[in-house]
């Protein structure tokens, strides 16, 4: 006499189609996770002031660091005061409607709302300073942002995506001078001059977990 | 659910109820900074926003320093805050002051905390037939001003003014000012911790009532008497500095240290000699010495035969350790230091003036300056007087500039009654405490970090103080509110640029504010000249040898962390492990071994304390190295209106202790005889860090015969003849490891940690607190282990009953290069750096706690609760802009532990790659190194066999823990250097 119940005829197979499907969803559950979507490349939100890249650095030519001035001294690239604004914009569109937010900022002292493109996880401590001043250019992380109406985000910002560079850095690396150049290209392989400015400045970023969560 | 959640659905299994609203309140108070948006998910929007023209030299993101300063009883604390984003989030002390180094205590250090305290007054109140209505200063401006006005005629007749007392220029001249246009006003200063006796005593012997500076730096001997000059003294960082360093065996000639006192201090623990005995007994110990001494200077006699022949003084280790002492001063005589603590009569003071006077001490290593006007004053009086007055309708109106008198004023003087018959009375306090409870008006009190000032430091430098933020709310210090009684419409920050900088220029004025002190406004020495006096004969119970029943002494100790009560609601201070007793959230009453069993008091019991006909109901603990017959009790607990933290009768939350202000009378405010101590059948659970009950007998031996190897001390005598450090080494053999060698980096980091220096202050503990969002747990937590510091204090006790001596052992992650937590856990979530750091990966760590287990150290600290959840939640920001946001904060269900400050190396690293240079020794400091002020702490890169922690680790003095165990830990600990006396008794050593 057979011990099992009848409906354990189907368990095997029961079994055998859960068991899969958890496969599935756990392999359709990473590749969402890290999907470029997920990442939120492509992110470009409206903001407040329609600011134009593609005319201010790419058109009129202004280096990145006139307006972000603390990107080779601190952690964070800083977003200008209004003050950076108004060098021009008390001359220059002084009329304009789509300044207003920047104009009633400079009346109020409140500031201007923009919204961050680019934004890490809290547990991520990343530096501008620390890959500025090593060599690697703005473009590398945001893009021909001299090129963009509107400012989006290009790379996946993952740790996948750092830690390729912080292991092997050289393809990536450009004499300090030409950082905040958007259209710079090695005039060799890049990885050959990478290699002798990471010798010379006595580059090895570190993988260690430290370096960028404490 | 969440941790709250659990809590407030679930019975308590133990504690009141009100442990409830404590705990979440806790929650709050001592939790980290999680930015609003959720962290780890990008689909959460951020916004920027910069401003509308940055100031000048400010990089967001960035931290920027400011020196300032905080006074309390009237010392200014020089300080240099960071401030993060214009927020102030950790202090430290001012460099520049440099005997400091940058050293700050762990109470001025937590005064941060109360600036983001919810409790912190946010308004001004009044209070109308017994109902409060809240205020503006827009109301209570025209209308005191007009009742000023109505009194001007009369001279201010009938208004007084109690205020703490200060040592700010600035509030001076205000004072002068106001009294100028009111002159028939009466200005009374109270301050339960005022040091008047030593003034007394230097009245007595000199004729002025000059301060003592000492100078430790020349001394060869120091004796303490009921001082603890490292602990409790207004000038502890600078003292602990010089102390540190005249105990260094290599620096020269070492200083021996003699302490006499009733319960261990700082000082006690630090000394080469100590002697248990009754406060009581002080007297007749100074007296029966300074006759020896005499009589040793004058090469024979025997006056003191009489004297040394009765009571305790005959005991012959009291005897030993008298003689012993007299001829050293004597032999060292110009070279040694007598000094008394503030608890001891002014007969006391003065007689250590007579002998040090006499020894010719005076100039050499203590100097006599001239610290405030030079008048008799007993302050416990001219309150009861004040009182008085009020009683009998002479002053009508009372105006208090903070302090909590109502909460500290003597037993025997009833403030509360007197305040209910005045229609008019006022408290400018931070809290709407006891006091301002029983005034008609509450006026809030800006904090030290939120408003301009000036105080004077012990040695009478005037440090400026300035605002690192705007008031947060609508608070004023008490120089904008004596400036507005003027009439004076000049902005504080001129007043005090007027007052402690007169007529600099814009360039000098800056210079002193960068510097946060005036040069050269340290008091001059003065001399003084000796008058005769004649000293009481002791009374027969002080020279008593046995002491029962009703001839026990009480004494109120100033506590080392709520100082007379003022912090008691900061989270991170009662939270604070006490270093001697490591009893954390309350006070107890100390009793030695010897006098508990004779009493029937047990650890833990509830005992009634009766003085003077007035009882007070605490929970009693033993304390080994307590005087037999002397009972202390901390002052500062038992708030009722100190607010959610330390206790809040109005919302139900229980005060945090015993209040022993409640036994405190005019005549003894210090310590009294004639206690009766009448035990119950009650007992509570006192929460402690250490001395937990170990499971068996079998344990409690085990760690008593490891002790000695953990902590390792050796007398100056061994290390002299033992030059290679084998006196203290314990020989283990050599075994293999079974694990590879771990990396060795170019860089390696490394701690160490010299026994001989850390005077266990617990500075390191609230610094590393500050520094990396270490949570506050509560009573409960503590009571179950778990508390949460990363860096604790272990103490050992050395020897048996009043004898025994206390040694402190600073323990944290010791980075071990073989680290057993690595190897047990089973998701990588701790793991190892290239530069040798034992690294934690929270958003690894599912929380199984091998690692903990697997610790030798036990310094792993667990997240049983989410301790930030509730900081989380809107409305919080202001309690938020505490936290240190380069750190992150940890949740619930994670394992955490010292990083050796990853944060510092890393920004410091940075830092110096920017500049294109390599890291020096000393760029990179953890948060407990940097605030040490004896340098016991000391941290750099191993790699590197110049800097300081290489010269340390190749010391003979250099041991590591539990070597046998091959480990390889990086932080290694230097043995302790007694330089006991060789004749004196068996407590030395």
């Amino acid at each position: 006499m057979n011990p099992f119940p009848k409906w354990t005829n189907h368990l095997r197979l029961a079994i055998g189609v859960g068991g899969a499907a958890v496969g599935v969803y756990a392999v359709a559950l990473f590749a969402y996770g890290a999907s470029p979507a997920t990442m939120n490349v492509g992110y470009a939100p409206q903001q407040p002031v329609p600011f134009s890249h593609a005319m201010h650095a790419g058109e009129l030519g202004l280096d990145c660091r006139y307006c972000h001035t603390t990107v080779e001294q601190g952690a964070r690239a800083a977003v200008p005061p209004t003050e950076t604004c108004m060098n021009c914009h008390q001359r220059i569109r002084t009329a304009s409607p789509a300044l207003d937010p920047v104009f009633s900022s400079w009346s109020s002292g409140l500031p201007v709302r923009w919204q961050r493109v680019h934004d890490l996880p809290d547990y991520v401590y990343f530096d501008h300073s620390a890959h500025v001043t090593r060599g690697v250019g703005c473009v590398s992380c945001h893009g021909r942002v001299d090129t963009m109406e509107r400012v989006e985000q290009q790379a996946p910002l993952s740790m996948g995506w750092c830690l390729g560079c912080h292991r092997d850095p050289t393809p990536f690396l450009r004499p300090v001078e030409f950082v905040t150049a958007m259209d710079w290209e090695p005039e060799g392989p890049a990885a050959e001059l990478g290699a002798r400015l990471a010798a010379e400045k006595r580059l090895r970023p570190s993988t260690d977990c430290s370096t960028c969560h404490r | 659910m969440s941790s709250l959640g659990r809590h407030d659905s679930a019975a308590p299994e133990r504690g009141s109820p009100s442990d409830f609203s404590r705990r979440r309140f806790l929650q709050v108070m001592g939790a980290s900074m999680a930015l609003a948006s959720a962290s780890g998910c990008t689909w959460d929007t951020e916004e920027i926003l910069p401003f509308q023209r940055r100031p000048e030299g400010r990089i967001p993101g960035s931290t920027q320093r400011f020196a300032t300063a905080i006074e309390c009883s009237g010392v200014a604390s020089a300080l240099l805050v960071s401030s993060y984003d214009g927020r102030p989030i950790k202090i430290e002390g001012n460099p520049l002051r440099v005997q400091e180094g940058g050293a700050c205590s762990a109470r001025s250090q937590a005064a941060v905390l109360d600036l983001y305290d919810p409790d912190l007054s946010r308004g001004l109140v009044q209070v109308h037939e017994g109902v409060p209505y809240p205020r503006s200063w827009k109301e209570f401006d025209p209308w005191f001003a007009a009742e000023l006005a109505r009194r001007r005629a009369g001279g201010g007749a009938g208004l007084a003014i109690l205020a703490e007392p200060s040592s700010s220029l600035t509030q001076a001249a205000l004072r002068a000012r106001f009294m100028e246009q009111f002159p028939r006003t009466r200005w009374v200063e109270w301050e339960p911790l005022a040091r008047t006796q030593e003034l007394e005593g230097a009245r007595l012997a000199f004729g002025r009532g000059v301060r003592t500076l000492p100078r430790l730096e020349t001394a060869r001997t120091l004796a303490c008497f009921d001082a603890d000059i490292l602990g409790e003294h207004p000038d502890a960082l600078q003292l602990s500095r010089a102390f540190a360093r005249r105990r260094d065996p290599d620096g020269g000639e070492v200083l021996r240290t003699w302490v006499f006192e009733s319960t261990p201090s700082l000082t006690g623990a630090a000394a080469d000699q100590r002697l248990a005995l009754r406060c009581e007994q002080i007297l007749p110990l100074v007296l029966a010495l300074e006759l020896r001494v005499l009589e040793a200077l004058a090469g024979g006699g025997s006056n003191s035969a009489a004297l040394l022949g009765s009571g305790f003084l005959k005991d012959p280790e009291v005897a030993a350790t008298l003689e012993a002492l007299a001829q050293e001063l004597v032999a060292q005589r110009g070279r040694s230091l007598l000094i008394a603590g503030p608890r001891q009569p002014a007969a006391v003071h003065a007689l250590l003036q007579r002998i040090n006077s006499r020894l010719g001490n005076v100039g050499s290593t203590l100097l006599h300056v001239q610290a405030a006007v030079d008048e008799a004053r007993d302050p416990a009086a001219e309150l009861a007087q004040l009182v008085r007055e009020i009683e009998a309708g002479a002053i009508d109106a009372l105006l208090i500039l903070g302090g909590n008198p109502v909460y500290d004023a003597p037993a025997d003087v009833d403030l509360r009654r007197a305040l209910r018959k005045l229609a008019l009375s006022a408290h400018l306090g931070h809290y709407r405490d006891e006091t301002s409870r029983a005034c008609t008006w509450h006026l809030p009190r800006a904090h030290a970090l939120e408003s301009w000032g000036d105080a004077r430091a012990w040695d009478g430098t005037v440090c400026t103080i300035q605002p690192l933020i705007d008031p947060l709310y609508e608070r004023r210090s008490v120089i904008e509110l004596l400036a507005g009684m003027c009439a004076i419409t000049v902005s504080a920050r001129e007043l005090v640029r007027a007052a402690v900088a007169g007529s600099a220029d814009e360039a000098q004025w800056r210079r002193i504010l960068h510097d946060g002190m005036v040069p050269g406004s340290a008091f001059v020495a003065v001399e003084c000249t000796l008058l005769d006096f004649e000293v009481e004969a002791p009374r027969a119970r002080q020279l008593a040898l046995e002491v029962a029943n009703a001839q026990l002494e009480l004494v109120f100790a100033a506590d080392a962390k709520l100082h007379d009560g003022r912090s008691a609601n900061n989270a991170w201070l009662q939270e604070l492990p006490d270093a001697i007793t490591k009893l954390c959230w309350g006070n107890a009453a100390i009793f030695a071994e010897s006098t508990a069993r004779q009493l029937g008091v047990e650890e833990g019991m509830l005992v009634r304390l009766a003085l003077g006909g007035r009882e007070l109901e605490v929970a009693a603990t033993i304390l080994p190295g307590q005087a037999p017959g002397s009972v202390t009790l901390a002052l500062g607990y038992g708030r009722s209106g100190a607010g959610l933290v330390g206790g809040l009768a109005e919302q139900d939350v229980d005060p945090v202790g015993y209040d022993a202000y409640r036994l405190r009378a005019s005549g003894a405010l210090h310590f009294a005889g004639g206690l009766t101590v009448t035990p119950t059948d009650r007992s509570v659970e006192l929460a402690r860090t250490q001395d937990a009950p170990l499971i068996d007998a079998i344990g409690t031996q085990g760690r008593d015969e490891r002790v000695g190897e953990l902590l390792r001390v050796i007398t100056l005598e061994q290390l002299r003849h033992t030059p290679d450090g084998e006196a203290h080494a314990a020989a283990h053999a050599a075994h293999g490891s079974l694990f590879a060698a771990a990396p060795q980096g170019e860089v390696r980091w490394g701690m160490s940690i010299d026994l001989n220096a850390c005077i266990g202050c617990n500075a390191c503990v609230i610094a590393c607190q500050a520094e990396n969002n270490v949570p506050v747990v509560g009573r409960e937590q503590v009571i179950r282990n778990r508390e949460m510091h990363w860096i604790r204090l272990d103490r050992y006790f050395v020897g048996e009953g009043a004898a025994a001596r206390v040694r402190f052992q600073p323990m944290t992650c010791q980075h071990c290069e073989s680290a057993p937590c690595e190897q047990v856990c089973p998701v990588a979530a701790t793991v190892h750096s290239a530069e040798g750091l034992n690294e934690m990966v929270y958003n690894r760590c599912v929380g199984t706690r091998y690692c903990a287990n697997n610790c030798p150290f036990k310094v792993r600290r667990f997240n049983f609760f989410n301790y930030h959840k509730q900081l989380e939640q809107k409305g919080r920001d202001v309690q938020r802009m505490l936290y240190n946001p380069e750190v992150t904060v940890r949740s619930r269900g994670v394992m955490e532990k010292c990083t050796f400050c990853v944060q510092r190396i890393q920004n410091a690293k940075i830092d110096a790659k920017n500049a294109g240079r390599k890291l020096a020794d000393g760029d990179v400091t953890p948060a407990c190194a940097q605030t040490c002020p004896t340098h016991a702490i000391v941290f750099g890169d191993l790699a590197d066999e110049h800097s300081r922690v290489s010269r340390r680790r190749a010391d003979r003095r250099a041991y590591t823990m539990l070597e046998e165990l091959h480990i390889r830990q990086r932080t290694t600990y230097m043995a302790r250097v007694d330089n006991p006396h060789p004749a004196a008794g068996a407590h030395g050593g």
